[in-house]
């Protein structure tokens, strides 16, 4: 009998956590500095499954952190000059007390810093890893380049951020990587491709802000302290791959071209460079000057193991990606002065484009509004006292949309004046049997390569829209009166492409596709009826849920029918 | 020094000049009987001593100096007389001194003295005395001999320890400087290829180890994130700035039905803090309360009556526990063996019957282990979901930003009219508290350390 009695909260998870306050003074630093640490080590406070236990018997909310992680900060060489930095700022206050300004010259001047290098390599082993995290730092790095220089925070931050989000930017634009963009009323959604990974990034419409109290700014600029280093190495190593010269540096080409008498007007000379590669109007130099775009292609190795099918499929999605990496070349854009010009600037060259704009609203601009050769100009005003005849007057969404459905669309839909159809969110992927609003099955049908007559009247458009959406009934009408399983075996056969319409072309061509259909239906006949009990009501309870689905799609197509109607009513009654 | 030895020399040479001792003052000898004092003291000295005599002639001794420079008496004749050669004839200079003076006054107005400066000029004609100190080195021997010692040297071709140690010194290049810590936010610094090659480390491990130089390697699973939510939320599809009609109403019902939610939370709390009817006081209740007491019940004997009978009864039953015959303990003691006898065969006979039951009850393990595999699921479903949550990290819960919505007449016809809704910076912010990176916090409060005492002025009181 006997032995020591077991103390409470001397083992598990007692053992297992330290609180905020704990951590603090075991590091000894201050709690802005220790939450200053934790956010670039990336150790984040963790919620105990068993609070009280933790917490020794209280179950007040109180943060916690994981002992082993404090224990591996404590190694950390960045928390000995935050001390240092405490001390330094202790002495120049002192020094200014006094009014010592020969000290406080020479504190300055010793002023301790440090990097973020090693904690960058630690955090992220490998170039990939970075990849994967860079959405926040882009994100910030946006957003932080857009500050006024007014003391929010220090103004070199905002200048580093900026630089650090036009060398991005140059890059995309040098990889054509850009897949996405959408325009949200917070901000500009884009999407790219950077070595296999997507990446998704906000930025913020420009002169929009307003500096919300409940933020904390001291967090958030740590934040960005860290993901500027990230960005920096990151944009290295992406410029490397490119063989583009890092710091980017404008083609020798362009450089001459953009050579101006007057380039004090727009920056201090010093600054000049910087606002003329913020520009992006111009290419970037390489390091080894190539020949335009060696042609590479995907080596083959028909005999392996995968199917044809995946091979082909995968061959014509690179097919269309190519086409969509072009869909603006040859074209060359003007940009009106109260169009967003960084973004557009941004997209029409992410695509292939030209663009320019008036001298006066940016450095940069290549060509004039006078030049015979333009082929659009983007316009956002309801009409424009001079125009050329050949050229088209469009408005912005137009390049987006472009953008977005990966075929130039038709110009007549954005003129000057009209208006616009709605900008859909590229985010939003349907599944089988969701609603698809009107305007993208048109977009999807453009897409496939079905040409709608082009007529200028808006009436023949307005028909076709019917068209489209009687075609869509149809459809519905099928998928309603799919009690039949043959349409559930097409949906499978067919895939995603159900919901459009069948060519016409297809009939010759149906007699031996249909047999085999009707044989594959009755073989999946026979197999729902060897089903056994428990699976039948698993299948017939899917089934159940698609037609609901079905439903639902169906009742909000009709929805949008007796919506258009009323609007075309209406739009007939104000023309009459 | 020596001016205390010429006064000594004046002395001796003036004949008014009288020694100490002598009796010379008929006056004092007549006037007073003369007192007589200890000469052998210094006080007395210094006290009875009359010195009037001698300061009256040293004072006039100064006197002369200062005014003439030098005793009358041995002035030369022709400096203190001079020969009277009668009135000057007057014109003459007067003539003269007009075109010199003109002259004076172009060329230096200036050099001539200003009054002030002739008063406060010192007007005595005795010179300043030097300072001697001023014109003498000290050490002046020593020094003299270690130059002339150094020369020797010199000339011999020896040079000095000192110099020797100059000369030896190492150059300090003083281009080169310490290296400048560069601040981290510098917009112009550098960046290099990280992930391209491993930096070799020459030095012994062990050594790096010990010394605190080597990194410590960082665990993996700090490199787990903390929620599966992605970084970027992209805002639904009624959130574009010219959006589809059916999905901006979509994003409308949603933000309508957050804002429901939270009238009902309001509702809800509103409802609980209310005030019962019932508790509200009214007349009859305060007259009550107030009379309580005064009012004599009459129930009160009543009350005690069956308290009486109560004990008694307690003491009956006391008196029952003892009164426990040995005939009743051995009945009750057979009662407990014949229940227990009974209870073991019976679970016997159970569990024999059990052999029969094996496949109600392999049916009812089968059940079980069903119910604990669906409930397994369900724990393991609910564990996914609640990655995706934000945790209680800290005092405050998360709150979910309001949804960014545009109203459909808010809603802009084109991007040059766009107003932009919410702020991505909060948005941010949010983002990260949502992602369990930080914990959600309130703004620390400005908390006074002394308090406000409230003093009414006068005048205003007064008006008051």
């Amino acid at each position: 009998m006997g032995g020591l009695q077991k103390k409470k909260y001397e083992r598990g998870s007692a053992t297992n956590y330290i609180t905020r306050n704990r951590a603090r003074k075991k590091l000894m630093l201050s709690l802005p500095d220790f939450r200053r640490l934790c956010i670039l080590k990336g150790i984040y406070p963790h919620e105990p499954k068993h609070k009280k236990k933790v917490n020794k018997g209280s179950t007040a909310p109180r943060t916690f952190y994981l002992l082993k992680d404090i224990r591996f900060l404590l190694h950390e060489p960045i928390v000995s000059k935050f001390r240092e930095y405490k001390i330094f700022v202790r002495k120049l206050r002192r020094a200014y007390g006094k009014t010592e300004w020969s000290a406080v010259e020479r504190l300055k001047e010793n002023k301790p810093a440090y990097k973020l290098d090693h904690i960058v390599k630690e955090r992220y082993p490998t170039f990939i890893d970075a990849l994967r995290d860079i959405d926040d730092a882009l994100c910030m790095g946006f957003l932080f380049s857009t500050f006024a220089r007014t003391g929010k925070c220090h103004v070199q931050t905002i200048q580093l951020c900026r630089r650090l989000t036009v060398e991005w930017m140059n890059y995309v634009i040098a990889s054509r990587a850009l897949r996405k963009v959408f325009l949200s009323i917070k901000g500009i959604y884009y999407q790219a491709e950077v070595m296999g990974q997507l990446i998704t990034w906000l930025v913020p419409y420009q002169f929009s802000h307003d500096h919300p109290t409940d933020v904390d700014y001291r967090v958030m600029a740590t934040f960005t302290e860290l993901y500027t280093t990230l960005l920096g190495f990151v944009n290295f190593r992406l410029y490397q791959s490119l063989n583009l010269v890092y710091p980017p540096k404008l083609d020798s080409k362009a450089e001459s071209e953009l050579k101006e008498d007057d380039e004090e007007d727009y920056a201090m000379n010093s600054e000049s460079y910087t606002e003329k590669l913020s520009a992006l109007s111009s290419s970037l130099a390489r390091v080894v000057s190539s020949v335009e775009e060696e042609d590479a292609k995907l080596d083959e190795f028909p005999d392996e193991g995968e199917d044809m099918e995946k091979m082909e499929a995968r061959e014509k999605e690179q097919k269309q990606l190519e086409t969509q990496k072009k869909i603006f070349e040859g074209l060359k854009f003007f940009i009106n002065r109260e169009v967003p010009r960084e973004s557009l600037a941004f997209v029409i060259r992410c695509f292939g484009g030209q663009v320019s704009w008036d001298k006066s609203v940016c450095i940069g601009s290549t060509y004039d509004v006078t030049d015979e050769t333009i082929t659009h100009q983007i316009v956002d005003r309801p009409n424009v006292d001079k125009q050329y005849m050949n050229r088209y007057y469009i408005q912005p969404q137009w390049v987006y949309d472009c953008v977005n459905a990966k075929i130039r669309l038709p110009v007549e839909d954005y003129f000057l004046g009209v208006n616009l159809p709605p900008h859909l969110s590229p985010f939003v992927e349907e599944k089988e049997g969701d609603y698809v609003p009107p305007e993208k099955l048109k977009i999807m049908a453009l897409q496939r390569g079905e040409k709608l007559a082009q007529q200028d009247e808006e009436e023949e458009e307005e028909e076709e829209e019917e068209e489209d959406e009687n075609e869509e009934e149809e459809d519905d009408e099928e998928e309603a009166e799919e009690k039949n399983l043959k349409k559930m075996e097409e949906q499978r056969s067919q895939g995603k492409s159900l919901q459009v319409k069948v060519t016409p072309g297809k009939v010759k061509v149906e007699n031996p596709a249909r047999l085999e259909q009707e044989e594959k239906a009755e073989e999946k006949r026979l197999a729902i009826m060897m089903m056994k009990k428990k699976e039948k009501y698993l299948y017939d309870k899917i089934m159940f849920g698609k037609k609901r689905k079905v439903r639902e799609v169906n009742k909000l197509a009709a929805k949008r029918k007796a919506h258009d109607d009323a609007e075309k009513a209406k739009k007939k009654k104000a023309r009459k | 020094m020596a001016a205390r030895r010429r006064l000594k020399r004046v002395a001796a040479s003036q004949s008014g000049f009288l020694s100490f001792k002598s009796p010379s003052d008929p006056t004092s000898s007549v006037g007073s009987r003369r007192k007589r004092v200890n000469k052998n003291k210094k006080k007395n000295w210094n006290k009875y001593s009359d010195v009037n005599d001698v300061d009256e002639f040293l004072e006039d001794v100064r006197h002369q100096e200062r005014t003439t420079g030098g005793l009358l008496s041995e002035k030369a004749d022709d400096s203190l007389f001079f020969l009277d050669l009668g009135q000057p004839e007057k014109p003459q200079p007067l003539a003269e001194t007009p075109q010199a003076d003109e002259g004076r006054k172009r060329k230096g107005k200036a050099s001539r003295p200003l009054r002030i400066d002739l008063i406060l000029k010192p007007d005595s004609l005795v010179p300043p005395p030097k300072d001697i100190l001023a014109y003498q080195q000290p050490n002046a021997k020593k020094l003299r001999r270690i130059a002339e010692k150094a020369e020797r040297l010199a000339a011999k071709g020896v040079v000095p320890r000192k110099q020797k140690r100059l000369l030896n010194r190492r150059p300090i290049d003083r281009t080169v400087k310490k290296a400048v810590a560069e601040a981290n936010n510098n917009p112009d610094r550098d960046y290099y290829d990280i992930w391209g090659q491993e930096p070799k480390v020459s030095a012994d491990p062990w050594y790096l180890q010990q010394t605190g130089k080597k990194l410590v390697k960082r665990p993996e699973k700090l490199n787990e994130k903390p929620s599966v939510l992605p970084a970027v939320e992209v805002i639904a599809p009624g959130g574009s700035y010219n959006p589809d009609f059916f999905s901006h109403q979509a994003l409308l019902q949603e933000a309508h039905q957050v804002e429901v939610q939270k009238k009902k939370q309001e509702d809800k709390l509103e409802r609980q803090l209310a005030i019962n009817k019932e508790d509200k006081a009214t007349e009859e209740t305060n007259l009550r309360e107030q009379v309580e007491g005064l009012v004599e019940e009459e129930n009160d004997d009543e009350e005690l009556a069956p308290s009486k009978e109560d004990d008694e009864a307690a003491l009956a039953a006391i008196a029952v526990t003892q009164k426990k015959s040995e005939k009743q303990i051995k009945k009750e003691k057979a009662e407990k063996l014949k229940e227990q006898q009974r209870l073991t065969s019976r679970r016997q006979t159970e569990r024999q019957q059990q052999l029969f039951q094996l496949r109600s009850i392999k049916a009812s393990i089968r059940q079980q282990e069903e119910k604990t595999k669906s409930k397994q699921m369900q724990r393991r479903i609910k564990q996914e979901a609640q990655k995706a949550q934000p945790r209680r990290l800290g005092k405050l819960k998360f709150q979910a930003p309001d949804l960014d919505v545009q109203l459909s007449d808010e809603l802009a016809g084109s991007l040059r009219q766009l107003k932009p809704e919410g702020s991505i910076l909060k948005d941010r912010f949010k983002s990260f508290q949502k992602r369990n990176l930080i914990e959600p916090r309130e703004r620390a409060k400005f908390k006074r350390k002394l308090k406000v005492k409230y003093v009414e002025k006068r005048a205003f009181r007064e008006i008051t």
